[in-house]
């Protein structure tokens, strides 16, 4: 029997039972759209993710004190003091550091603002005018302070957006003196409302780090250094450069006993989009079993079917059809109904993602794109197919196998 | 030498190791051409014989030559196929496909034969025709009569060209004017168009259509004898 044939009775076999094929396929395709609503909303976020961290440089490198935080156990790195002025000085050197542009010490802490009568609690961040360049801040009012200021460790202070609200309302904010931990602060730059993004300054205060570690947080370390390569080629080397040079400033021989960690972006970028993808796959799993469900449902209505249709199968091998024209026919009953599943599956998946992608940009200020998993989508489909085939098996087996004497018999 | 020539054949069912014999051993030739009824009452064993003959089932012991092959040496889709080319049947229940036109349900046998497809349109056409229901041809099953569908299945087995056509009491399921219809039909394949019909009956009256009844009981032939009187349903209650 030639496949064109073979198609399209199995299509008729389907067709007399619309309804039922139809209840029988809702498996395949919430497991379908499940799956492919996973990859693309995990696919969304890693866009999300990446193009964050790609906000900040990808030449941008991170040095921190301590291990590396790779969980709650190392909330306490934190607060590790290897970094210090000397470590600065030597990373500032050019010899030691040729592939690097410059490196930006950095410290934070919390404290309270007041102005007037009202008192907010910030985050304090101690810099220096690279600060800008870094990050790109956005100055709606105002500007950077200078080298000179941090020489004087002057006491100018940038606020964020919400700051600016909280302490001055809509009156104007440059020119005003806060006080925070008794000092007072002349407000020189006040940023725009930044909303959702990787580094929000909105409920920051930024001062000269001289400053924040003299006056405001009272410490002699740093708690990060920025810093950028030259090139976007070069930072690989420059991680390397800065990790030797800060063995050799807290006189390290084993790597293995480092007091610091480099980060680069694009190991950032790296660890964060593997921790999406385990997530997504996790996801994407779980979504896959209701298709196996799906699958026993299929293969409970092919065995009904297959029942009701006996004298049908009786007929045909009595007409001359052998067991493989009867089991071809009805696998492949069951790979159009599994089939179809899939292809609704990946059109529901793909408007429901849509639907949820245009929410996340109409609703909140998270810069979500949407985005059609094409592999998840042949994933899906060639899945509920072999779903098809696997389950449809027996039930096609059943039916090749029945005697036309048996078949013809039956009432 | 016979179409179909039987020799001491035996069948035997084993269900859960008991074993129910149910032909004893039979014996007769049929040549090509013939109009033979093979009757007897329920239980006689002749749906059985009716299984072997039709190569859907096959025989313990003895001899069955079919076009002077033992059909023993036939296995699995070798089976499928010589009913496909050889042999049409003819059933009590019509057994045509629901919610299909007359067209389609003729069509059938030709998806499992290796005919051109070419050729199929002009096969289906001229086997409706021979069965006078031409201008049914579009019309769903559901909607004929008992004796048109009857036909309807006729025409199925007349589609491949087949050598015999079986016939498992055609008449069973229908009022004795449509039956009769349906016994001219047989009567006009086998005088018109030479084809050799065996059918299987428990009735006389259906059996006198024929030319020959072979009488079965308890597994045995009782008596195999010529038609003296054949009966013949008048042409007028056919064109109805």
């Amino acid at each position: 029997m030639k496949l064109k044939h073979s198609l399209k009775t199995a299509y008729t076999g389907l067709e007399q039972n619309r309804a039922r094929s139809f209840l029988t396929i809702l498996g395949i395709v919430i497991g379908v759209a499940a799956i492919i609503l996973v990859m693309s909303l995990g696919q969304g976020a890693q866009a999300l993710i990446l193009d964050q961290v790609k906000g900040m440089g990808t030449r941008t490198i991170i040095v921190g004190g301590g291990r590396e935080p790779k969980g709650p156990s190392d909330a306490g790195q934190i607060f590790n003091d290897s970094l210090k002025k000397r470590d600065l000085d030597f990373l500032e050197r050019r010899e030691n550091t040729p592939s690097v542009k410059f490196v930006m010490p950095l410290i934070f802490g919390a404290a309270g603002a007041s102005y007037q009568s009202d008192t907010y609690n910030l985050t304090i961040f101690g810099a220096s005018p690279l600060m800008e360049k870094i990050f790109d801040m956005p100055f709606k009012t105002g500007g950077m302070f200078t080298e000179e200021d941090i020489r004087a460790r002057a006491k100018y202070v940038i606020i964020g957006n919400k700051v600016k609200t909280q302490l001055f309302g809509a009156d104007d904010a440059i020119g005003q003196v806060i006080k925070m931990k008794g000092y007072n602060f002349r407000v020189i730059g006040v940023l725009t409302e930044q909303g959702q993004s990787a580094f929000n300054f909105d409920e920051a205060a930024i001062i000269p780090y001289t400053t924040a570690q003299d006056y405001v947080l009272g410490i002699k370390y740093f708690n990060r250094f920025v810093i950028e390569a030259q090139s976007d080629e070069l930072v690989n080397s420059a991680s390397d450069e800065v990790a030797l040079t800060l063995r050799e400033s807290h006189n390290i021989t084993d790597p293995a006993k480092d007091d610091f960690f480099v980060i680069t972006q694009v190991s950032l970028a790296n660890s964060l989009s593997s921790i999406t993808s385990v997530l997504t796959i996790f996801l994407a799993a779980v979504a896959a079993i209701s298709l196996i469900v799906g699958g026993i449902g299929i293969m409970n209505i092919m065995l009904v079917s297959v029942t009701e249709r006996t004298k049908e199968i009786g007929l045909r091998k009595a007409l001359g059809a052998t067991y493989k024209d009867i089991l071809t026919q009805f696998l492949l009953e069951a790979v159009m109904l599994t089939g179809m599943g899939g292809l609704v599956g990946i059109l529901l998946g793909a408007f429901l993602s849509w639907a949820i992608s245009a929410g996340i940009t109409q609703f909140t200020s998270i810069a979500w794109t949407f985005s059609f998993p094409v592999s998840a989508a042949l994933l899906g489909l060639g899945v509920s197919g072999a779903i098809g085939l696997i389950f449809g098996l027996y039930p096609a087996r059943t039916a090749a196998r029945k005697s036309p004497i048996d078949a013809l018999r039956y009432e | 030498m016979p179409l179909i020539e039987v020799r001491n054949l035996t069948k035997v069912y084993v269900n859960d190791e008991i074993e129910t014999p149910v032909l004893h051993g039979v014996s007769f030739g049929i040549e090509r051409g013939e109009f033979v009824a093979i009757m007897g009452p329920s239980g006689s064993g002749k749906s059985t014989l009716l299984h072997v003959l039709g190569f859907l089932d096959g025989y313990t012991n003895g001899s069955y030559r079919f076009e002077d092959k033992e059909a023993s040496t036939y296995e699995g889709d070798a089976m499928s196929h010589i009913r496909n080319k050889k042999l049409g049947f003819i059933f009590q229940s019509f057994n045509l496909l629901a919610h299909a036109s007359v067209f389609e349900n003729v069509k059938l046998p030709l998806f499992y034969s290796d005919i051109p497809e070419s050729e199929w349109t002009k096969l289906v056409t001229d086997a409706i025709e021979t069965v006078g229901l031409t201008h049914r041809t579009d019309f769903d099953v559901t909607r004929l009569s008992g004796g048109e569908k009857q036909r309807v299945a006729i025409a199925r087995a007349l589609v491949c060209s087949p050598e015999v056509i079986f016939a498992d009491e055609p008449t069973g399921n229908l009022d004795s004017k449509s039956g009769g219809g349906v016994m001219q039909t047989l009567q006009d394949l086998n005088e018109k168009h030479g084809h050799t019909i065996i059918l299987i009956t428990h009735e006389t009256y259906t059996a006198e259509h024929a030319r020959r009844i072979i009488r079965i009981k308890d597994g045995l032939i009782e008596s195999d004898t010529e038609v003296v009187a054949r009966r013949h349903t008048t042409a007028g209650m056919l064109m109805k």
